[in-house]
This record gives structure tokens, sequence and C-alpha cells, in this order.
């Protein structure tokens, strides 16, 4: 298969911008892509916009006033996994010897405060009160306090680590240390699930080039080479997640982030040990305690015990959430998996500042939302 | 729609979502919630349905589901959620979790109850509620699940 890499990489900040329209901040995020590919917009061969909350054919519409060169742009839409999804539909485009260069961007502008729960749920959902996307994460979290004794303390310490990171990291929303004190006293959203815990909807974009092995050699001596990009649904009662009503007592299959990245590792030949820093779906900080389970960093349950360690902070062995996570960078849905791929890439370079991981050659973007979508990307640099 | 047999009044009631709860909704106390359950693979899923979402099997047959279950997670919700909920005005916090019952389902349900007393394991029980009146004056039937009293544990 035709090996494919990252050639350029553009973010615009994730937040809230007032007036300044999506269309605006996605193309930011194109120009800083294509200057740090050495490219001009009438490279591009094919492009797809990642989004969820914006209206039909806005790739076209945010994309074509750069020139309407009559390259095919699409949108493509998989709650918090549309990033991943949009980038293999980009890099099956340029496996199958279609196109050599192409561009996925991710852009949100997303309403204040809770996300229209009917995109979400079923109408009945939302007239019983069932559709508060928080009480999902909180049922689990919950759960896995009961069976695992895991605590409060632990999944604040996640969002400590995280808060703490987000200092270093000019594209984040909320760049401000907490103490855990502060944390474990901020208001109660879903029991144990706390304000200073969770992710917020915002806006945002960020833009990816990419482009087949040949083409990589001619733009540039330091390519990022994508080693694997799956993306899975969760198979039956794998996973409690919005909008789900029900689950199986007896029927247990393993879960999305587990399938999906058993996949990418297999793909790419890379086990979670080789990997240097990862950056995944904590839109809530119990959710990164369960990832880390789930990706293999540990066994089921001693999640507790790996952020106790202080293995996922940027001292550890295996970094999680150098940005500052989603607790920190909110979550504009359909930019939220490129901006990890943004970070990812700027670690591999060593271009990641104050947040750089020493000596990092491999890294891991994870992402899992509505439906039990789930995208996991593997980076890493050429030897 | 139906109308009250025992009061010979003209009230009607529409479950809040068809397929969900036995028919019919007059008296409430006898209202079940629905399952299917498969041919093939055995599996229960909550509400009518056509195919098994385990195994892609057909000839779903449903079943009533029993009143009786255990909680196996919940959390509470703190504040008013998002959309057209119905309950109740000023907004009162209450329970969401998934309920364990005998046929090998966990159903996702509003829970009543003291909030400050619901722990994993407790013992609920179905309950079928008119959650509102509709523009047309139909009564709209929800469920719950609430601790069991002494008496059913």
């Amino acid at each position: 298969m035709t090996d494919t890499f990252i050639v350029g990489v553009g973010m615009h900040k994730f937040g809230r911008f007032g007036d300044k329209p999506a269309s605006e901040i996605g193309r930011d995020a194109v120009q800083m892509a294509l200057a740090d590919a050495g490219i001009s917009w009438r490279d591009i061969e094919a492009a797809y916009l990642s989004t969820m909350y914006l209206p039909a054919t806005s790739g076209a519409r945010i994309l074509r006033p750069l020139g309407a060169t009559g390259i095919p742009i699409c949108d493509v839409e998989a709650a918090c996994a549309s990033g991943g999804v949009a980038l293999r539909q980009a890099l099956l485009a340029l496996q199958s010897g279609a196109h050599e260069l192409v561009l996925v961007l991710g852009v949100e502008k997303m309403p204040r405060g809770f996300m229209d729960p009917l995109m979400l749920y079923d109408r009945w959902q939302v007239e019983m009160g069932m559709s508060t996307n928080p009480s999902y994460w909180a049922m689990r979290a919950r759960r896995h306090m009961h069976e695992f004794g895991t605590t409060e303390k632990h999944i604040a310490k996640v969002a400590y680590k995280n808060h703490k990171n987000s200092v270093h990291n000019p594209y984040a929303m909320y760049r401000k240390e907490f103490s855990l004190d502060e944390i474990l006293n901020s208001k109660l959203v879903c029991d144990p699930i706390r304000l200073l815990e969770i992710c917020a909807p915002n806006e945002g974009a960020a833009a990816i080039v990419l482009a087949t092995e040949k083409k990589a050699r001619q733009l540039t001596s330091k390519p990022v080479q994508v080693a694997a990009c799956v993306h899975t649904l969760a198979r039956y009662s794998s996973d409690f997640r919005v909008p789900a009503e029900s689950m199986s007592v007896n029927c247990v299959n393993p879960g999305p982030t587990e399938v999906t990245a058993q996949k990418a590792f297999q793909a790419s030949s890379i086990s979670p040990e080789e990997i240097d820093c990862f950056e995944v779906q904590d839109t809530d900080a119990f959710c990164e305690l369960e990832i880390y389970e789930q990706l293999g960093l540990c066994p089921l349950g001693e999640a507790g015990r790996l952020i106790d360690e202080g293995v996922t902070e940027p001292s550890g062995r295996h970094p999680v959430n150098t940005s500052g996570g989603l607790i920190c960078k909110g979550e504009p849905v359909g930019a939220s998996h490129l901006g990890q791929i943004a970070e990812i890439v700027w670690q591999l370079r060593g271009q990641a500042e104050s947040r750089q991981i020493p000596k990092a050659k491999v890294g891991l973007a994870h992402v899992l939302g509505a439906g039990g979508n789930c995208a996991v990307t593997i980076l890493k640099t050429l030897q | 729609m139906e109308t009250n047999i025992n009061t010979g009044q003209e009230q009607r009631r529409l479950p809040i979502k068809d397929g969900l709860l036995t028919a019919p909704l007059f008296p409430l106390e006898y209202v079940r919630l629905l399952g299917s359950k498969c041919p093939a693979c055995g599996e229960v899923t909550l509400g009518t349905t056509s195919s098994c979402p385990n195994c892609a099997g057909s000839g779903l047959q449903p079943i009533p589901l029993a009143n009786n279950g255990t909680l196996w997670t919940y959390t509470v919700i703190r504040n008013r959620p998002p959309g057209d909920f119905r309950g109740p005005e000023p907004f009162v916090p209450f329970g969401e979790g998934l309920v364990e019952l005998p046929e090998g389902i966990r159903v996702l349900a509003p829970l009543g109850g003291n909030i400050e007393e619901l722990a994993i394991g407790m013992k609920m029980s179905f309950e079928a509620y008119k959650l509102y009146q509709n523009s047309d004056g139909v009564q709209v039937i929800a469920f719950r699940f609430v601790p069991s009293s002494p008496a059913n544990k």
C-alpha cells in the first residue's frame, strides 16, 4: 500500500471568537497549513471538511473563496470522530492513486452551552430528561468506581494534569492551572463528574495537508508518516454512550477504543509501549482513565494506579494530552481530532515548544463519541 | 388512543414511544415495559423491533419485561436537561440510571426517590406515569424506576 505523509499542519485557536464566522476561522487554519507545507491552494487536488454543526456544503463555502479550482470538496461527519473519518477518506484517496496532495480541514462554531439534544437523541429521550450528555460519562465512572475502587480523586488528578499542561498551549481555550481541591470542590454536573472535569463545546479549526511519499519527499525533508488511521463503530452493547437506551447483560464485546486501537497497532506494527505521546478523548476526566485501560497502557481497573504513578504526565513514560486535552482546549467536534494530529505532528517534529516531549518519535491520537464512533491515528517520524 | 373503560370517561393516552409500553394504558399499574427477544441469539433489546442488533437476525418477538430489577449504575441530573424536557417546573434534581432486569437487559431510565439514597445494587421497581398532556389533550405515558418498597423487595 502507498505510504502516506503529513506535510503541513495549521490550527486556529479553540475557544470563542464572537462574530468571526466559521469560514474565516477555517481559512486561517488552512492558510497556516499551506504555508507550513510550502504550497499554495492551487496545489491541492481534493479537500475534505470535517464538521458536525455547520450547514450543508460548508466545505465548498469555506474553501472555494480561496480559489474555485474545481477540485472535489466534500463534508464528512461522524460526531466526535469526524476528524478521523475525514482523515481516513483523504488517506484512501492517496492510497488509491486518485490524488497525490490533499487537504483535510476541521471547523466548528458550536452554539453555547449544551448542544441541541435532538442532534443526538430521540424526542422521547429528551422529553423524559435523558439528554444530558455528561450523564453517560458519569454512569460509567460510577460503575468503574464500584468495580475497581477508582476514586473521585483519581478522576480529579486527570483534570489537574490536563489543566496544568494547558498553560503551555497557546491553542487551548482554558489555560489556567487549578489545585486538586479546586477541582474536587467545583460544581457537580452529573455525580461524580464535576465542572472542572468536563470539556465544553466551542469554536476552532485545524487543517492537515497530506501527500503520497513521492510528493512528500519533494516538499520536505522531515515528513511525518501516517502509520495507521482506523475508524470503527461500537459493536452491539460494547459501549454505553449517547444515545444508548439500554445495554446487554450477557453479551460482552470489546469496546470501540480497544477494537480501533488494536487494528491501528496491527496496521502499524507499533505497540502501545512504543508510543511517546498520546492525545485522547478526555470528554471528561474519567473518560481518559478508561482510555488508559482500553489502549493497553495498563490492565483493566488499574487506571487509577497509572495516574497516581504519574505515567501519563509530561515527564512520565507515556505522556497523555500534553495539549491540555479536550478539557482545556474545548471540543469543536469536527476540528477535534485534527487538532490532536497537529499537536502530535509538532511533538514529532520537535516544534511543541514548552510542551515538547524529548525525542518523541511516535504519537497516537484518539477520538470517541456519539453512536460509538471511534477513530485512532498513529503517526511516526521517518528514521 | 384509548378510552378509560373503568371510569367510562373519554380520556386518551399514548405511550411516549410506540412499542415501548404494553397496552392497554389503563390502569397505569398494569402497564409494563416492552422488549424484543431474538429467536436466533436470545438477546433481549428495548422496545419492539424487527431486526436484532446483535446478530442481525429477524423475527423478533415482543415480550413484556419484568417490573423489578437492580440498579447497576446511576448519576444525578443536577441541572435542567437541554431541549424539550417535560419534567416538573421548577426543576428538581433527579436520578438517572441503568436498571438490570432478569431478561438480561439493563434499561436506561429516570429514577424516582431520594437522590441522596441511590446506591448500586438497590432494588428498583418499574413505574409508568403521566409525563404530560399534549396539545390535543392526550396524556403521554412515560416510565421510570423507583426504589422498591419494603413489601416487594
